[in-house]
């Protein structure tokens, strides 16, 4: 059912965030002012660590159900108004800046390109894609001999892939892949980019679709209409584009949870006799602190989760909490994300309009003619200019040749392609003997590729360089990249297989629950953050019916 | 404000005539007009790098970005002020140090080189003896070069120095970039549409369809 911009009214009577926000760009200070605050030796009913994706909808959906809860977050508090830029090199405090150390054979730079910190998380720079994953993702392992199944089939997520697709709001045509589908807000006119990408798609019978995108395409509650300024990754100050901080937490706050910020989370308390939970000790403002939970949710991401389980050994579990089997930390995925860009005289004047605009998972399937299992999508990317220098050097340009052709800037378009990695054990994070100035190891992240996964490469460029072409590019370049993080922790059905069940339960801890990207098993060709929402929506439902509206004791 | 780059190639200088980021910032927002801001006033100063650090950085700057008379962007205070303040990107590969001792080994070995080539320090090098020593580096890819892998070696100093060169409204200027864009947005949009603060390309041939063959790279 196609849904006209304007009728998602309903929404509010399950998440009035939208209709929480002023009338023009702007933070709600009243209800920042008004904000419950707990104590910390309240046992509050839950603890959450990380206010991202998976951590704000959890903490949205249970506040609702009455549940006292406190979110604590490393980074801080947005303004946007006030701590946004309209800049590419103002933006770097968005990201997870402290110190970590990358290895393997194709080591993944973190920070900028997949890490957030502070309220909001990595949504706060994501570009806004939220293409649902395909029901083929929750079963790999049976289906093509690779990766993993999930705990749980596709049917399970749709409902909470519906309503979250509502309460972000997500823009985009009709779905034709995965789940055929419709979306609640129609597709965002397209600038040159995505125009390219519509016009050499359609030379070469390639499908393409505008969307999937969570910025408002009309008003939705009190958030205004995009504004096509182009700065996405930059965090919006417009409120145009979904993230937590504007789609869960407003409504989190006005039933009474509490989000704590500027918090760095050190340990999970746990109690070695009883073998449950007890709070986290986390460092604001300098001190050292506990609170007191008797649940505690961990949604730090795949490289933070893994981190602090990790760093919260305890005789009991002396190898990391959740850790009896040795699988926390690993099955971390990346997906390859080569970008190629074509040069046209006409001028595309990429930077303009949303870098999100068209995609194609017409690829995203096994093809049973390929020599390599799974596929890839194709999406519209546009860099600004000091990411595009990276595509330009990537070439061996440098000097006077650099300049030059930077100065050729407008005329280029630039797509991307998400590779689906297959998961690897030794894809892994674990302890380094490097401290943070908190004395917390920081954070080591091998990873290495596989064939498979640099088969696809060549396929998705080839892809790209195809479409380009058939556009009218004379030439094109590529540079090769990661995307998103997911698994670190991940689900399954039995222990021995994985962390937490598909309801993000631990095996090892009943009150500690794990409601972030760290716990999908396989990660498709998609960008995670939808999915992320949608399996902590889950998680949420299932603890609240299964305690009959309590946690449980 | 209206100072322009003094592109060196010919082809390239002018492509964008008149156009002037920053005469639009009275449509930026506070914040964002700040941070640019700072960027067109007095540099900060030198804290992180000695002054033989300083010079060498300095002379390899004006060669990765080609600005070798002024006025110049002030690249190397840009990435001083990062590395004095820990401003680094959230990582470091597992066989190199953080950001701020790569650039002090690596500054160090690039003089090395230069000295055992040259006899001289990188900066006292002319131009072309410097192009040589840097695409010598260049050259090693995924070798080894004092220890350190070459090709993350480039990426550390191609990073900061592009992310300083091309946050600077001149440069801006030069690509026809208009800058920051909240709260205004843009209009326009879709191939070969402007707004009517953008200026067309004047030059919107391929560079690489003109002329002489060492032009590709440097």
């Amino acid at each position: 059912m196609r849904l006209l911009p304007g009728s998602l009214d309903h929404v509010r009577e399950r998440n009035e965030s939208a209709w929480l926000m002023p009338p023009h760009p702007g933070t709600n200070h009243q209800l920042r002012h008004d904000m419950r605050r707990f104590e910390d030796d309240d046992e509050v009913d839950l603890v959450i660590v990380g206010c991202g994706a998976g951590g704000s909808t959890l903490m949205q959906r249970l506040a609702r159900l009455g549940w006292r809860i406190v979110a604590l977050d490393a980074g801080p508090f947005w303004e946007p108004e006030r701590d946004w830029v309209s800049d590419e090199a103002g933006s770097h405090h968005l990201y997870w800046n402290d110190p970590r150390v990358i290895a393997g054979s194709d080591p993944v730079p973190l920070g900028s390109n997949n890490s957030g910190r502070g309220v909001g998380g990595s949504m706060v720079h994501y570009a806004g894609y939220t293409p649902r994953f395909h029901p083929s993702d929750f079963r790999t392992y049976s289906q093509d001999g690779v990766g993993a199944d999930w705990p749980f089939a596709y049917e399970d997520l749709r409902p909470y892939y519906q309503d979250i697709e509502e309460e972000l709001p997500v823009a985009g045509e009709d779905w034709p892949w995965g789940d055929p589908h419709s979306y609640p807000h129609s597709p965002h006119p397209v600038g040159g980019n995505g125009e390219i990408f519509l016009e050499g798609a359609r030379k070469v019978g390639i499908t393409a679709k505008v969307g999937p995108v969570a910025i408002s395409n009309g008003r939705f509650g009190n958030r205004p209409h995009c504004i096509y300024r182009g700065f996405c990754l930059q965090g919006c100050k417009v409120d145009a584009k979904a993230s937590p901080l504007i789609t869960h937490i407003p409504d989190a706050l006005a039933h009474g949870a509490e989000v704590r910020a500027d918090s760095m989370v050190t340990r999970v308390g746990v109690d070695d006799r009883t073998g449950r939970a007890t709070g986290v000790h986390y460092v604001r403002r300098g001190r050292e602190r506990f609170q007191r939970a008797r649940m505690v949710a961990v949604a730090g991401y795949s490289i933070e989760t893994p981190r602090l389980l990790l760093n919260s050994a305890t005789e009991r579990w002396p190898n990391g909490l959740c850790n009896d089997h040795d699988l926390v930390g690993r099955y971390v995925m990346v997906q390859g994300a080569p970008q190629t860009a074509g040069r046209f005289d006409r001028e595309i004047r990429m930077y303009k309009a949303p870098p999100p605009e068209v995609s194609s998972e017409q690829f995203y399937e096994t093809d049973p003619k390929a020599p390599y299992q799974r596929g890839f999508s194709i999406q519209t990317v546009s860099p600004l200019p000091i990411t595009w220098s990276e595509h330009v050097i990537a070439q061996g340009h440098w000097g006077a040749s650099l300049r030059e052709y930077m100065s050729d800037y407008v005329h280029w378009a630039c797509f991307g392609a998400l590779c689906e990695f297959l998961p690897r054990p030794e894809n892994r994070v674990t302890l380094d003997e490097e401290k943070d100035r908190h004395g917390m190891p920081i954070a080591h992240f091998s990873y290495s590729q596989g064939e498979n996964d640099q088969q696809l490469l060549q396929a998705a460029q080839q892809k790209m360089e195809e479409i380009l072409h058939a556009a009218g590019a004379d030439e094109t370049m590529t540079i090769q990249r990661f995307a998103h993080l997911v698994g670190g922790a991940r689900m399954a059905a039995t222990e021995d297989k994985g962390v937490v069940s598909g309801d993000c339960q631990s095996f090892a801890i009943p009150n500690l629950y794990l409601t972030d990207g760290s716990v999908l098993p396989t990660q498709g060709s998609a960008n995670p953050a939808l999915t992320i929402m949608a399996i902590a929506a889950r998680a949420a439902s299932r603890l609240a019916r299964g305690a009959r509206g309590g946690p449980p004791r | 404000m209206n100072q322009k780059l003094p592109l060196q190639d010919p082809n390239a200088r002018g492509r964008f005539p008149g156009f002037d980021t920053a005469s639009q910032a009275e449509y930026w927002d506070m914040a964002t007009k700040a941070v640019v801001a700072e960027r067109l006033g007095m540099p900060p100063n030198i804290r992180f790098f000695t002054r033989e650090e300083e010079a060498t950085a300095n002379a390899l700057c004006d060669q990765l970005l080609d600005q070798q008379e002024d006025p110049r962007v002030p690249v190397v205070h840009l990435i001083d002020a990062r590395l004095a303040e820990k401003q680094y990107d959230g990582w470091h590969y597992e066989d190199m140090p953080e950001d701020a001792e790569a650039w002090k080994q690596s500054l160090a070995a690039l003089d090395q080189d230069s000295r055992e080539a040259w006899s001289r320090p990188f900066h006292e090098c002319d131009l072309g003896e410097q192009r040589g020593v840097i695409q010598a580096i260049v050259d090693r890819g995924s070798g080894e070069w004092h220890g350190m892998i070459a090709k993350r070696v480039w990426s550390l100093w191609t990073r900061y120095a592009c992310s300083a060169f091309y946050s600077h409204p001149w440069a801006w200027d030069e690509i026809g970039f208009p800058g920051p864009a909240f709260p205004r947005g843009y209009k326009n949009i879709g191939v070969d549409k402007l707004e009517p603060f953008e200026v067309r390309d004047a030059k919107p041939v391929d560079p690489t369809r003109i002329g002489d063959a060492d032009r590709g790279k440097s």
